[in-house]
């Protein structure tokens, strides 16, 4: 991290072609911004040459998955080089009976959870395009999904990590163990911080079996105020659901066909106990206005990795997502307000009662949409814009209000990417 | 600035009972409860007992002032020499700042300050139906505090996961001596992810002056298991049966026959002496799914030479099964003067072979040695029994824990599954890492406290120069491309 090799911006990319395969800018735009290379690179020792290059030569790099989280980070500063990691996809350690896995950062949800499902394990991930996002992008951007309530997050699964860093060295940290001490986390210092420390090469996950059967509870409510009162009773309940959401009527009338603030419940367990369940769940949540019906297996898996496709950053035109962290309890007056103030502008809503998140996509003109964020920024214990058409970011930073400690991350920034060469201004405080 | 002025200073600060610096009175934090003969005892120049977060973080402004380290303190419990002055400074102790001062179970958080007491968090939350998960053996003394600067584990964690995954935020005092709150009850608090960076940083990044932990809902039903086995080896096949199975059990925890014997003549929990070795098994969750896997488990540990599985059908025969686990270490007085504990964790397939190697050690070293671990998790804690006073046995026991930890490393192991590198363990680190990983922790450490006055002599190994790394690497870089260096 200290001494440095001057290169003129030409030279760099030059070299950087050599390195691998260049790709068409034209497919890895940015907030509508392309870059002047595209490159694809196959190894993680290269990955750490391109970063040492570029730090050398003063350009600006953008780590590249499958680009379907791309919407989340703020208008880069400087776009040089697209880094395109899926050809980086191996699956390097697998031991089924370790219930441990080590893949490469390109390689994608659908082919790690193929692999995973021939031995009857998984991570508790969903996602509505599998075949685009990938792990690299999964951990760098640190988006979860409602399952954390029953399974905890990736944060909580990921026991090793490897990333290249712009001084050009591979750095790793933890293991291939599920329970490790030894030495700083650099796993969670990663985790989320959205490639802006190091680009992640791999990542080491525990797995978990597979559920032999699995069910969803959907009960239909009259009102915002019912349809909390049941969710809150199955949180405090030792019912036990995987997965615990709230979805606006816009939003089940889209997935399930019934306009009516809708509770959803995931069971996941052996087939007979699973049954049971939703039906105790079903006990605990129903009212004498509300209507359930029970998702079978298949129905269940389509159910929540469609809905996946609300709680995410894939890039937008003309609407805005935005995630708001919120108290479980408090969520009900939260989405009573985001009803009133937007009513109709309001494309989806889902309360993530399990975790305390809400994900609102508004629609709306690039003024209206502005206009909305200057107030949706000021809600709960704090808020991200996801993802909206690069108009709407401009000027604001889209992780929100600051939370405290930006002066360490700062540090943290300056201590490992001391040329700014990593997403500059795309992360946080504009880092 | 002279001794008697920082005196002065501090008794400003805490107050004349929150000041301790009697070298008598300083004589219990010369050490923790690492063994002194490994780890030597180390006197601090003076110990507060700070009774508000401002007050640590007046503390440690006037430490960067006078340039002395400062070293946070809970229990002291740790095992790797954590709590340890090394190089002397202010020993800032936490335990004075013991209250829960909220508990939301509603939203699933409780607000603690860091001396609270591991068992007594959880004892106060059960009546609500709920509890902390990590449950170290040591949870009738450790604080919360100390759980957080150690990462530690527990039985429970097998399920429910480490001290990491119950942290929802933390208020802390950074080395600059400014408190921020990191994290919060909700998740995806959006920038780096500080809490998680400082669980298990072993004091050596801030001091955590407030511990925002998550609530963990009682299971509906549990049950526990009781197998004896005819040797460690079938024990431990049976373990991989199970973990492979899809089965995931609370808590999974083995005892070899020496700790068995032990445990049976102190505290007559009713474990079958004859067994080499018997797993506990505790089982938890929704009735329907408990009493499946309860079944499931019982099988699988027959198929693998279990003659006897026994069931605890009530709370009291349950504790009874765990009072052996949970007293293991205390028993070990019957068997020799001292013992080491070695804390290291193998992939969950290599735990045979680990075993077998264990015992082959033993003989060779000629130390016995007992086995009670967290053995789901593949998380090994071999106590290697001496006599500290029998010539040239200490020497013998650090060999043998060496080779332990040499050939977990080489199996795909790890240093330490849950007690921490500390003092004991950092010149091991480079078993595991290369100069490259480390420079990047040192990275990491350098961006908190840069001028390495926060728990000196820890975590990080000696005699690594980062500097040069990078300049060999850059040096390489140039000669592939051919730049020139400047
Ligand atoms: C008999 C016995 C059994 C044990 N069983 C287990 C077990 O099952 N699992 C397990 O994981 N461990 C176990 N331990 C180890 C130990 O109890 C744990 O590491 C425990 O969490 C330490 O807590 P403490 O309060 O004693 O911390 P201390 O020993 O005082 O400190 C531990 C470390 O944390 C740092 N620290 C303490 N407080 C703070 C703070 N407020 N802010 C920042 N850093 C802080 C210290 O500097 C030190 O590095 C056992 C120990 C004993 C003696």
């Amino acid at each position: 991290m200290t001494g440095t090799t001057r290169l003129a911006p030409d030279t760099a990319l030059q070299r950087l072609e050599e390195l691998g395969r260049s790709s068409d800018p034209s497919n890895y735009i940015v907030d509508g911004i392309p870059p002047r290379l595209a490159l694809e690179l196959a190894s993680p020792e290269t990955v750490a040459e391109a970063l040492a290059l570029c730090a050398a030569a003063g350009l600006a790099l953008v780590p590249w998955g499958g680009g379907g989280q791309m919407g989340l980070g703020n208008l880069p500063e400087r776009y040089d080089v697209a880094l395109d990691l899926r050809g980086l996809a191996a699956v390097v350690d697998y031991e089924p009976d370790d219930l441990t896995i080590g893949v490469q950062a390109g390689c994608t949800l659908a082919r790690l959870a193929a692999i995973l499902s021939e031995h009857g394990q998984m991570l508790p991930l969903d996602a509505d395009d599998p075949e685009r996002i990938t792990i690299g992008g999964l951990v760098a951007t640190g988006l979860g999904c409602p399952r954390r309530f029953g399974y905890g997050s990736l944060r909580d699964l990921i026991i090793g990590i490897t990333v290249a860093l712009p001084d050009g060295t591979l750095a790793r940290g933890g293991g291939m163990v599920v329970k490790n001490v030894s030495g700083y986390d650099m796993m969670r210092l990663h985790f989320g911080a959205l490639g802006s420390l190091g680009v992640i090469v791999r990542a080491n996950f525990k797995l978990l079996p597979s559920p032999e059967a699995q069910r969803t509870l959907l009960v239909a409510f009259p009102s915002l105020e019912e349809a909390m009162e049941g969710a809150l009773a199955v949180r405090g309940s030792q019912l036990a659901p995987t997965a615990l959401v709230v979805l606006a009527p816009v939003t089940a009338e889209r997935f399930i066909g019934m306009a009516r603030w809708t509770l959803a419940a995931r069971c996941e367990g052996p087939e007979g106990a699973v049954l049971r369940q939703a039906e105790r769940l079903r006990e605990t949540a129903a009212s004498a206005t509300s209507d359930a019906r029970i998702l079978e297996h298949e129905e269940t898996l389509r159910f929540w990795s469609s809905l996946q496709g609300k709680l995410g950053a894939t890039p937008l035109a003309n609407v805005m997502r935005v995630r708001i962290g919120e108290l479980p309890s408090q969520l009900g007056e939260l989405a009573a307000q985001l009803v009133t103030e937007w009513g109709s502008a309001l494309e989806d809503a889902v309360l993530d009662v399990g975790s305390g998140l809400a994900y609102v996509t508004v629609a709306g003109t690039v003024e209206e949409l502005r206009g909305a964020w200057t107030r949706l920024a000021g809600y709960g214990r704090h808020a991200t814009m996801l993802a909206a058409p690069g108009d709407v970011k401009a000027g604001y930073d889209v992780f929100g209000r600051h939370p405290e400690g930006v002066a360490v991350m700062r540090r943290l920034k300056e201590t490992f990417d001391p040329e700014r060469t990593l997403n500059p201004g795309r992360f946080i405080a504009l880092l | 600035m002279d001794r008697a002025a920082i005196r002065t200073r501090l008794l400003e600060i805490v107050g004349p009972d929150g000041l301790l610096d009697d070298p008598d009175e300083l004589l219990v934090y010369e050490y923790d409860a690492s063994d002194e003969v490994f780890a030597g005892h180390h006197r601090p120049d003076f110990t507060v007992l700070p009774r508000t977060a401002e007050q640590v973080s007046a503390v440690v402004r006037l430490a960067n002032e006078v340039g002395l380290p400062v070293i946070p303190r809970g229990a002291g419990t740790g095992l790797a020499g954590g709590a340890l002055a090394l190089r002397g400074g202010i020993l800032i102790v936490l335990t004075r700042m013991n209250r829960i001062l909220e508990v939301n179970e509603r939203d699933g958080y409780a607000i603690v300050e860091p001396g609270v007491i591991n068992l007594e968090l959880s004892t106060a939350l059960q009546p609500r139906g709920y509890f902390f998960a990590p449950d170290p053996a040591s949870q009738r003394a450790c604080t919360i505090g100390g759980n957080v600067g150690n990462n530690s584990g527990g039985p429970h964690c097998l399920k429910y996961g480490v001290t990491t995954n119950h942290i929802l935020g933390l208020e802390v005092v950074l080395p600059d001596g400014e408190r921020i709150w990191t994290g919060g009850p909700v998740p995806e608090t959006p920038g780096v992810d500080l809490t998680g960076v400082l669980v298990g940083s072993e004091g050596t990044l801030g001091i955590v002056t407030k511990v925002m932990v998550r609530l963990t809902r009682l299971p509906e039903g549990v049950s526990v298991l009781l197998a004896a086995f005819p040797d460690i080896e079938s024990a431990s096949h049976a373990t991989s049966a199970i973990i492979a199975a899809g089965v995931l059990p609370a808590a999974l925890e083995m005892m070899d026959q020496l700790t068995i014997k032990a445990v049976e003549d102190a505290f007559h929990a009713g474990y079958p002496r004859e067994a080499g070795a018997v797993l506990l098994v505790e089982l938890d969750g929704l009735q329907e799914i408990v009493a499946e896997n309860t079944g499931r488990v019982a099988e699988l540990c027959r198929q693998h030479s279990a003659w006897e599985v026994r069931v605890a059908r009530t709370k009291e025969e349950r504790d009874l099964l765990w009072l052996g686990r949970k007293s293991a270490f205390g028993a070990m007085g019957r068997l020799a003067p001292n013992y080491y504990l070695v804390d290291t964790t193998v992939p969950r397939t290599k735990l045979p072979a680990t075993m077998r190697r264990v015992e082959e050690l033993s003989r060779e070293y000629r130390l016995s040695i007992a086995n009670v671990f967290h053995a789901g998790d593949g998380n090994l804690h071999p106590l290697v029994l001496f006599d500290r006073h029998r010539p040239g046995e200490v020497e013998r026991v650090l060999e043998c824990t060496t080779e332990i930890l040499r050939y977990c490393v080489d199996v795909g192991g790890t240093l330490s599954g849950e007690h921490g590198i500390g003092f004991e363990k950092r010149d091991y680190m480079t078993l595991v890492f290369t100069t490259e990983d480390l420079c990047a922790m040192a990275g990491l450490k350098r961006s908190f406290d840069p001028r390495e006055l926060f728990n000196p002599e820890k975590v990080l190994p000696t005699g690594f120069r980062c500097g040069e790394v990078a300049l060999l690497r850059q040096q390489a870089l140039a000669q592939r491309f051919g730049l020139e260096y400047v």
